[in-house]
């Protein structure tokens, strides 16, 4: 896509798989959009979505909490594909309510009173749910400063999304594991939580992944 | 006009201006003293909070406690919140946020208990009141950082519908454990939101940005309602009768407090309505009421028995005369004063008994040189304003009125056309300048009336509805201001009638003067326990406690009414209309008037609580055994009950509100007998109580006769004294000739139209009315796309139509493409 001198950076109908997103790294600096915090996290997780502290790695005199808010925005898009993935094996008959370990059912905080919602659908709602937050035209009117108050709101979000990768990885251990292999998503958005304080360690329930990254200051270096 | 016939009659029937006043009991004048009450939007911080208790709650305390220890374990931390380090509170916070969505109502409401003693300050670990507080502001504020207020949000909104699942089955009597899960959660969401208003006032809190947070937070919905708006709802469920278990008494303190948060206080109002003036190019005012009132002594009640007999001794009557021909001299004098002669003095208790007196009589004062002498003579009484320790109000003359007169626009018109009609036989229609032809005096009386116009905020306001009414295309409104007050507004007007009368009908079941008959609904599910109270002491708490509960829903009723008609008003003076239309359709005079005909001073005394059962003294050091004589321990150095001399004044200020300027209402005051109860009312000695009392009095003075105003002297020169003048305003002696009800009525139309056009304007679905203003839809597609309906009749007949409209019909299309 790259031809001519004017580098156009967006999927044209009709491309194809192996060329989507294929087009040369922008510098940060030189994104003029209102979502070039968006491109650039896009741009550095293509790169090598395995490198954390790279993508997780603020430019300079960027709002912490536009930073954050799209890097949630992000992590949500792209668990939208664990659910997908989820959907062939998580049925409302067999995970019935949304559990990690044995010990807590989850209520779905997306209904006007919270319910016990089964597994997939505590998914799917929560993602929604997340999603219309995001998008909220009240919470987040702008992409390019976002209210402190807002900035709030994305806890809650985290510890909701969180819950979504426990119920994989103690229920669909398989699908987690190839999901992760090639995303990194959930390490990825446990150094996130961790590094900017949103969950405290003791809430993450999820082992420390395989042998590789621990999560502490010195992730990512075994994998870059 | 009326002084003259006054002042000749007062000569021969002096025994009459002095006969005791028959109605009311006779309490000796030294029974109660003027109350050093300062009015303020609410209580200190602590007595709020512990206000939000009721004493039946207390063996409660101990379960948070329970929980927190419980947790503690379970997390492996040690029972002790001041030996955590700040990160592991906060880890210990988390998990608990994380144990609200859980599924088992169980575990979350143990986690929401423990919440509730971190916010409480932990007291089980702490050695004093103050060490408790300080805790319970670090707790609140690390609580409310991690989002603990939205969660318990979607609490609430989970217990309102499970807790009304779970009660299908239905019991006699609603009781204190019906309520326990929802009050928890709304002591929590208190407990935040009081920490926060209070933060709030404090100008350099390092918490200042948590404060603007939460500020936001409130004005934004949770799900889809305004928190607001969602906590009258529930009030209005209660007086509907489905849901009777709500606890009604921490629902309402909430609403109060989120409603102070998210509005503002009397400073925010004060900070506005001067931005608003200067907006519409009004002149700033000066005066701040409750300032001036703070100054001004309270006068002493109307006289009693005592005082009758006290006048038969000749000797002090002989005195009395004296006193009483200068008296006479002053309102004379009152008809010929020029403007600069406004100052009249105090001159108080010249002879020691002074207390039956009305501090501030008045004499004649020649003017100019007797000013010098006076300071001189160095008399502090001589004075309406005590020290003040605030930052004064712009000086005040020592020696004048407290307030400056005002007069309307509207009564300078009226002035205008009376005296032109007098004086050259022809009146001149929105002429207001022109003073041809109209003796010297007038033109000085003009010059005056000018000086001393006010223009309110509402005259301006109303004055641009009709402009808007007349040319809404080029002079419509543009933009609204998105203030807080215009977004609860919008957010209230569908229900806005409902939730009136659910308030008046707690503030009616509330009131001390109903009884167990009148209760129209159980406002005290959240306070009788299951099983009633075996022992005599037992029972004299409760019974304690069920007064102090209504007295703290009254509290909160009144405020909240108060706060939304003082924020509506400023912010569209329809908005505030349209909510005393409702008020007072739901009968709110007759009750705020029922309300006050009890024995008030013993209400305003009424010492209803046990300072050594309120939080947090219940749970820190030993609690004793209940005995007859904690009830009585703590101060009572206080002689009136703060919250219910707030509950007076509020209620009487909404009943100023209500009526101010409403012919219609003032009528309704004279009708419902009001004034011998507002006249008992002023046996409070408090200055500002008494303020509002005469204010009432004042309007409707003129309705009540000369046989009141005789026996009424004193009561009268107090309202000379004590309340604005408005110039040209006959309150005191002009006969009710031009008292027509039907006039009243039509008024009273008239302002419910305006309201209803208002409303259908700004916040209607759009249509209707405006048809003719709405744009022509000119886009072939769209007008092709919309359906037509036609009539059978043309169905039948349409070749005919074609023919002749059509058909026949040259049209000549490129002209009127071209136009």
């Amino acid at each position: 896509m790259a031809d001519g001198t004017q580098i156009l950076r967006r999927n044209q109908p009709g491309s194809r798989a192996k060329d989507f997103c294929r087009w040369p790294d922008e510098p940060f600096e030189e994104m003029d959009s209102t979502l070039a915090v968006q491109q650039f996290i896009q741009q550095t997780i293509r790169r090598d979505p395995a490198n954390l502290e790279a993508i997780l790695k603020m430019p300079e005199a960027q709002d912490e909490g536009v930073w954050k808010y799209e890097h949630l925005r992000q992590f949500c898009m792209e668990l939208n594909g664990l659910a997908v993935r989820l959907q062939s094996e998580c049925k409302p008959e067999t995970c019935t309510q949304m559990t990690a370990t044995e010990q807590w059912i989850f209520l779905c905080a997306a209904h006007k009173t919270p319910k016990e919602c089964p597994a997939i659908d505590y998914t799917r709602h929560t993602l929604d749910g997340a999603a219309c937050l995001l998008n909220s035209n009240k919470y987040f009117p702008s992409r390019v400063s976002i209210k402190e108050s807002s900035v709030a709101k994305l806890g809650s979000v985290c510890r909701r999304v969180y819950r979504i990768f426990s119920h994989a990885y103690f229920h669909h251990r398989a699908i987690f594991d190839a999901f992760e292999k090639e995303t990194h998503l959930c390490k990825r958005f446990t150094y996130f939580v961790t590094k900017y304080s949103i969950i405290s360690k003791e809430i993450l329930i999820l082992p420390k992944l395989d042998d590789e990254t621990p999560i502490t200051q010195t992730v990512g270096e075994s994998e870059a | 006009m009326g002084t003259n016939g006054n002042g000749r009659r007062s000569g021969t029937k002096l025994p009459d201006v002095r006969r005791p006043m028959d109605e009311g009991d006779c309490v000796n004048d030294m029974d109660s003293p003027e109350l050093d009450f300062v009015y303020d939007d609410c209580d200190s911080q602590a007595n709020e909070i512990a206000e939000l208790y009721s004493y039946t709650e207390h063996p409660e305390f101990q379960l948070n406690v329970k929980a927190f220890e419980d947790i503690m374990e379970e997390f492996n931390f040690p029972p002790s919140w001041q030996r955590l380090t700040l990160p592991q509170q906060r880890t210990v916070v988390m998990k608990l946020l994380e144990h609200l969505d859980v599924a088992v109502s169980d575990v979350r409401m143990r986690s929401a208990r423990c919440i509730l003693y971190l916010a409480q300050g932990c007291w089980a670990e702490m050695q004093s009141d103050a060490e408790q507080a300080h805790w319970a502001r670090l707790n609140i504020m690390t609580l409310y950082e991690m989002g603990t207020f939205a969660a318990f949000i979607e609490l609430l909104n989970l217990e309102i519908v499970r807790s009304s699942s779970a009660m299908a089955s239905r019991k006699i009597a609603e009781s204190l454990p019906d309520s326990t899960n929802l009050r928890v959660i709304l002591s929590v969401l208190y407990l935040i939101t009081e920490h926060m208003r209070t933060e709030k006032e404090n100008p350099d809190s390092e918490y200042a940005c948590l404060v603007k947070n939460f500020k936001e937070e409130l004005g934004t919905p949770f799900g889809e309602e305004l928190l607001p708006v969602k906590l009258l709802s529930m009030v209005t469920h209660l007086c509907a009768g489905t849901t009777p278990y709500f606890p009604m008494k921490k629902v309402l303190l909430l609403l109060w407090k989120v409603l102070l948060v998210y509005l503002g206080g009397s400073k925010e109002l004060k900070e506005r309505k001067a931005r608003l003036r200067e907006m519409y190019g009004l002149a700033p005012i000066n005066e701040d009421t409750l300032e001036i009132i703070k100054g001004m002594r309270a006068s002493s009640p109307p006289p009693s028995a005592a005082d009758m007999l006290e006048n038969q001794n000749p000797g002090q009557r002989k005195l009395k005369e004296n006193e009483r021909a200068l008296r006479r001299q002053t309102f004379m004098k009152q008809t010929s004063l020029d403007e600069s002669d406004e100052q009249i003095y105090v001159d108080k208790e010249e002879s020691g008994n002074g207390s039956e007196d009305y501090p501030m009589e008045f004499q004649s004062m020649p003017a100019d040189n007797m000013q010098n002498q006076n300071t001189n003579q160095n008399c502090p009484y001589y004075m309406y304003f005590k020290q003040f320790d605030s930052p004064p109000p712009p000086p005040p003359l020592p020696r004048s009125l407290p307030w400056q007169s005002k007069v309307r626009q509207k009564d300078i018109d009226m002035f205008l056309d009376n005296v032109r009609i007098k004086f050259v036989g022809y009146s001149l229609p929105g002429d207001r300048q022109t003073v041809a032809g109209l003796p010297q005096p007038i033109h000085e009386g003009v010059e005056i009336l000018k000086k001393h116009m006010y223009t309110s905020l509402s005259e301006v306001q109303a004055e641009r509805e009709i402009e808007i009414a007349r040319s809404p295309l080029t002079k419509g409104e543009k933009i609204v201001e998105e203030t807080e007050a215009e977004i609860l507004y919008r957010a209230m007007l569908p229900n806005l009638p409902q939730y009136m009368i659910a308030l008046l009908k707690i503030l009616l079941a509330a009131a001390p003067t109903s009884t167990a008959k009148t209760y129209s609904i159980n406002i005290m599910a959240d306070l009788l326990p299951e099983e009633m109270p075996v022992t005599v002491l037992q029972s004299l708490k409760l019974g304690i406690d069920v007064n102090r509960h209504k007295e703290i829903i009254v509290k909160a009723v009144t405020a909240i009414l108060l706060l939304l008609l003082k924020h509506f008003k400023i912010n569209h003076v329809y908005q505030f209309e349209f909510m005393s239309q409702h008020l007072v359709y739901a009968n709110c005079m007759p009750l705020v008037l029922k309300f006050f005909n009890q024995d008030i001073l013993s209400y305003v005394g009424a010492k209803n609580t046990i300072p050594i059962f309120d939080f947090p003294a219940c749970v820190i050091g030993e609690q004793p055994e209940l005995t007859k004589e904690c009830l009585e321990i703590g101060d009572s150095s206080v002689p009136y009950s703060w919250r219910n001399v707030f509950s007076c004044i509020n209620l009487l200020r909404i009943l100023n509100k209500l009526t101010k300027w409403k012919n219609a209402r003032i009528m309704m005051l004279v009708v419902f007998k009001s004034a011998p109860i507002l006249k008992r009312t002023l046996k409070v000695r408090h200055a500002l109580m008494q303020f509002y009392v005469l204010k009432l009095l004042k309007m409707q003075t003129k309705y009540l006769g000369r046989q009141w105003r005789k026996t009424n002297m004193k009561t009268i020169s107090a309202i000379y004294s004590k309340v604005r003048h408005r110039l040209n305003d006959d309150w005191a002696f002009g006969n009710d000739v031009d008292a027509r009800p039907w006039d009243f009525q039509e008024e009273e139309c008239a302002l419910r139209a305006s309201v209803d056009r208002f409303n259908h304007r700004r916040y209607g679905s759009g249509g209707g009315q405006e048809v003719d203003l709405t744009p022509v839809d000119t886009d072939i597609n769209s007008v092709l796309e919309s359906n037509v309906e036609l009539d059978e009749e043309f169905k039948d007949n349409y070749e005919l139509w074609l023919e002749q409209e059509v058909y026949n019909n040259e049209i000549n299309w490129d002209v009127l493409l071209s136009t």
